[in-house]
């Protein structure tokens, strides 16, 4: 057999014919892949949308071949609209909300979707709540009355507020003993300074001085049809949804979105360590401020992440992980909010290797920035892109997603169907190009949780330390 | 041998109450193959996006690597993507990815799988490479130090230097079971790790993953004959081999209640599992669990959940099932666990809801659900069969349909299950209840943070 010549001992098993089948009779094996047919046409599946009376406005969308329907009422508020005193209150205020309306307890909530195969949510997140779930196809339209009425007439009981108090505080302690969730902080702190997108986590006090008052009042101000979207995805029948959904919300009072700040995030060349002492790896986030979905430069932005650090065939991780064996799960990410983003390079890495492993990431950041990709490497990313596109819009939740992002950055309607040909359109100099214009790599904040006395030495030739 | 079975993709209406929709069954059509080098082949079409699951399953699972080599089944499963004949190392991720797919491995209890989920135009490629992978590896010594290092590294990330790490996957198994197949660190001692050589990659590889030790199935927008034809040519000419006998993997039944205690300096609350001894697979109490799985801890209309969190306060969450995890009740062919596991706060400690779960568990035992109940729970398993196969864009559907061949070379158990949990009885979950949810057949683990956080 045709073993490649390697160093070590080639391990062909074909070769070893202990007790196997003639393969004489067997046409040989290609050397080379066969080439691929031809790609299927894919479109994102188009909404039916309407609005109504008072601004909720609804898309649904007929997908699949399993019966179930999930259903997502999303509100335009979430962190980004807490104060600073106030950190985690939209959580709380949804995990009250989830606690019982004027006619069901939270048990009665729980059984109800149950009996339709499902579970309710109530999920803060930094510029949007959701409040949904999936159930079995037959009860969509009951199900939907049951969201409505979660969103709608909240009791806000104050006998679970002591519990619920206790689980945040429990899930703060828990996160600050995840080293990347203290990066994490650390990060966006130096990001964004005094923004609510700075604000990863509250202290315990503030946990526990909040007050029903408080959550009622957040809710008040930041909850309304005028600035929600209802978002229904999978089997059901049209006609019926659309009178269930017309009638639950018919009558939601329109509300008001107060105005969020805008964040202005900053980052110099600095790195900010994190002792945990005796810790055998290194958790590094490192990044700077990027342009963010509505910009023309986004998608070519996307294309090179992809290429440098967020594929897993991707520079950076064929490097530090499969070359130097530094890191098991590197990735880098584009992370979105509203009129918001940044780029950064997560790894964990061997203690020892935390220098080593700043250094090529730099020096990968570099190499891409000086000399365009090849053609080839280029085209295998683009070709990534646009296959994972069709991924993430073959389920009820990537197509749920889908909307939810093109509603919330407020993109054109005809965005799903023409992202894969700008992907396509970025040339290897623009990749390069984008590199320079936008990874401001000298500016990058460096944050790493590990072991100091190990590794500050190690990690001093790729900045100021700042001080503790 | 060519079975082969085909049903179409029916939703058949049933009877439903006036004014709601009709309730829908889900049956999935599949064609089932063997080759004659002893290769099974599952083949479901399902055309709603165009894109398709090749997924690779050995029936060769962490559970029954060798006793000197802790870890070496998972340590392989990273050798897989070192190199191959035809495909050097990085170049198996690089094709699948620049044909616009993801793929990955994982090793489990009973199989280790390897899974691309791709645009369906490319379903021919990645048979290939495959196929070239089942051929024969091609690994230097460099490969596999690096993949020691990476292996290494995912071990300090996942349990070395997180809180909770290995809680409960890795801990319950080894504190639950006596057979050391079912009870040994699952991930590797990082010493094991270092003493694997490439005789030793060589040997597992020749012993395991032969065709007649695995299964391959593709589902998604596919031509099934096309598809079968590509199979047979890459795959036909791989030659079996001779399969070493199982190893009695068997578990004695627990007569005695076992608690066992782990410090973790990295977490600061404390948290408690409890593992209960599984039913076989396939009895009827295997599926009378799988309804009280539902009745107890799935969903926050569920039992303990309502009891520990929403009337007591006692934990925020309560998580739990059969293997969780790392899959479901379905693809574990040997002894498992029926797990419950939560953390909490040191001032509600770990006895005061042991005993609340207990006073759960014995209302149960002592008297049959109602039909109602009954039905909830039925209704509940139902949703989550559909998500079972749903999960992660279809991926789940082909799991399923692997596991079924490869431990039951039965792949149309898949369209039986939800028969198979209509059959349960309130008698026999009662009876169920008694026998597997004693105290005498759990492991209490309980790990304690090294220090209470502020």
């Amino acid at each position: 057999m045709t073993a490649r010549p390697r160093s070590g001992a080639p391990l062909a098993a074909v070769a070893a014919l202990a007790c196997g089948i003639s393969l004489a009779a067997q046409a040989p094996f290609p050397p080379q892949p066969p080439k691929p047919g031809t790609p299927k046409d894919f479109q994102v599946p188009a909404p039916k949308r309407f609005t109504l009376d008072n601004g909720l406005q609804v898309a649904m969308v007929q997908w699949g071949n399993m019966p179930k329907v999930r259903v997502s009422l999303t509100v335009r508020t979430g962190k980004a609209f807490e104060k600073a005193n106030e950190v985690w209150l939209a959580d709380l205020t949804g995990s009250l909300m989830r606690e019982g309306t004027a006619t069901r307890s939270a048990t009665a909530i729980s059984e109800e979707a149950a009996r339709m195969g499902g579970s309710l949510a109530v999920g803060a997140g930094a510029d949007t709540t959701g409040v949904g779930g999936e159930v079995l196809s037959e009860f969509g339209p009951r199900f939907v009355e049951l969201v409505a009425d979660v969103v709608r007439n909240p009791a806000f009981p104050e006998s679970e507020l002591p519990r619920l108090k206790s689980n945040l505080a429990r899930e703060l302690a828990v996160a600050l003993s995840q080293p990347q969730q203290v990066a994490l902080q650390k990060f966006r702190q130096v990001l964004y300074g005094d923004h609510a997108y700075g604000r990863v986590f509250p202290t315990n006090e503030m946990i526990q001085g909040y007050t029903v008052e408080q959550v009622r009042q957040f809710y008040r101000a930041t909850f309304g049809a005028g600035h929600s979207h209802l978002y229904v995805v999978g089997q059901f029948d049209p006609a019926a949804m659309e009178a269930a959904v017309r009638k639950a919300f018919a009558g939601w009072s329109k509300g008001t979105l107060p105005a969020a700040a805008a964040p202005k995030p900053a980052s110099t060349r600095v790195i900010h360590l994190i002792d945990r002492p005796g810790a055998p790896q290194s958790t590094i986030l490192l990044g700077f401020p990027t342009i963010e979905p509505t910009s023309d430069d986004y998608v070519a932005l996307t294309v090179m992440d992809a290429l440098l650090g967020g594929a897993f065939a991707s520079r950076i991780t064929r490097n530090i992980r499969e070359e130097k064996g530094y890191t098991y799960s590197p990735y880098s990410e584009v992370s979105v909010r509203y009129r918001d983003a940044y780029w950064a390079q997560n790894a964990d890495v061997t203690t020892e290797h935390t220098g080593a492993s700043l250094k090529e990431i730099f020096a990968e950041i570099d190499r891409l920035q000086a000399t365009p990709p090849d053609p080839k490497e280029l085209s295998g990313i683009q070709n990534y892109l646009a296959g994972t596109w069709v991924l993430q819009n073959s389920s009820r939740g990537g197509i749920l997603s889908q909307l939810r992002y093109v509603d919330l950055h407020g993109l054109p309607a005809d965005y799903p169907n023409t992202y894969v040909k700008k992907v396509f359109a970025v040339t290897p100099q623009q990749v390069s190009e984008i590199a320079r214009k936008y990874v401001k790599d000298e500016q990058a904040t460096i944050v790493i949780v590990g072991d100091r006395k190990v590794i500050e030495e190690q990690v001093k030739p790729f900045g100021r330390i700042a001080d503790q | 041998m060519n079975r082969s079975l085909v049903t179409a993709l029916v939703l058949a209406a049933a009877v439903a109450g006036p004014g709601a929709q009709a309730p829908q069954k889900v049956a999935v059509p599949f064609d089932y193959h063997t080759l004659d080098n002893g290769l099974k082949v599952v083949l479901s079409r399902d055309t709603s996006a165009p894109t398709a699951v090749v997924a690779v399953y050995y029936r060769i699972g962490f559970r029954t690597e060798p006793k000197d080599r802790t870890g070496f089944a998972h340590l392989f499963e990273h050798m897989m993507f070192q190199g191959s004949q035809h495909l050097g190392k990085n170049e198996f991720i690089g094709l699948v990815e620049s044909n616009g797919g993801i793929l990955n491995g994982s090793t489990r209890f009973d199989f280790t799988n390897y899974f691309q989920i791709v645009p369906s135009h490319t379903v021919e490629t990645i048979l290939w490479a495959e196929a070239d992978r089942m051929r024969g590896l091609n690994i230097t010594q460099e490969n596999l130090t690096n993949q020691q290092d990476v292996v290494k590294n995912e071990v300090k990330v996942n349990v070395l230097n997180q809180p909770y790490g290995g809680f409960p996957w890795l801990d319950l198994p080894q504190a639950a079971n006596t057979n050391w197949y079912n009870a040994h660190n699952f991930y590797g001692e990082l010493d094991d790790l270092d003493a694997a050589t490439l005789y030793d990659v060589r040997q597992f590889f020749r012993t395991y993953y032969a065709p007649n030790n695995a299964v391959v199935v593709v589902t998604g927008d596919i031509d099934p004959a096309a598809t079968l034809g590509w199979i047979r040519r890459y795959f036909g000419g791989i030659p079996s081999s001779k399969l070493p006998p199982q190893p009695d993997i068997s578990e004695p039944r627990q007569e005695k209640e076992k608690r066992t205690s782990r410090e973790d300096p990295l977490a600061n609350r404390p948290a408690l599992a409890l593992g209960y001894h599984h039913p076989p697979r396939d009895t009827p109490e295997f599926y009378a669990m799988g309804l009280i799985d539902q009745i107890l801890v799935q969903g926050n209309d569920s039992r303990l959940y309502q009891a520990l969190v929403q009337k007591r306060g006692l934990t925020g969450s309560v998580a739990g099932g059969a293997n969780p995890m790392l899959g479901n009740m379905f693809d574990v062919k040997g002894p498992m666990l029926w797990t419950v596991y939560m953390i909490h706060d040191s001032d509600k400690p770990a006895d005061e809801i042991v005993k609340v779960i207990d006073e759960e568990v014995g209302r149960l035992q002592n008297a049959p659900v109602t039909r109602e109940e009954l039905e909830l729970a039925l209704v509940k398993r139902r949703s989550q069969l559909y998500a079972e196969q749903e999960e992660f864009v279809g991926f789940g559907r082909a799991n399923l349909l692997a596991v079924f061949a490869l431990f039951d070379d039965d792949p149309g158990k898949i369209n039986r299950l939800e028969e198979e949990f209509r059959k349960v009885t309130p008698e026999l979950i009662q009876r169920t209840a008694r026998e597997y949810l004693r105290p005498t057949n759990r492991t209490i683990l309980t790990i304690a943070p090294k220090q209470e956080a502020k």
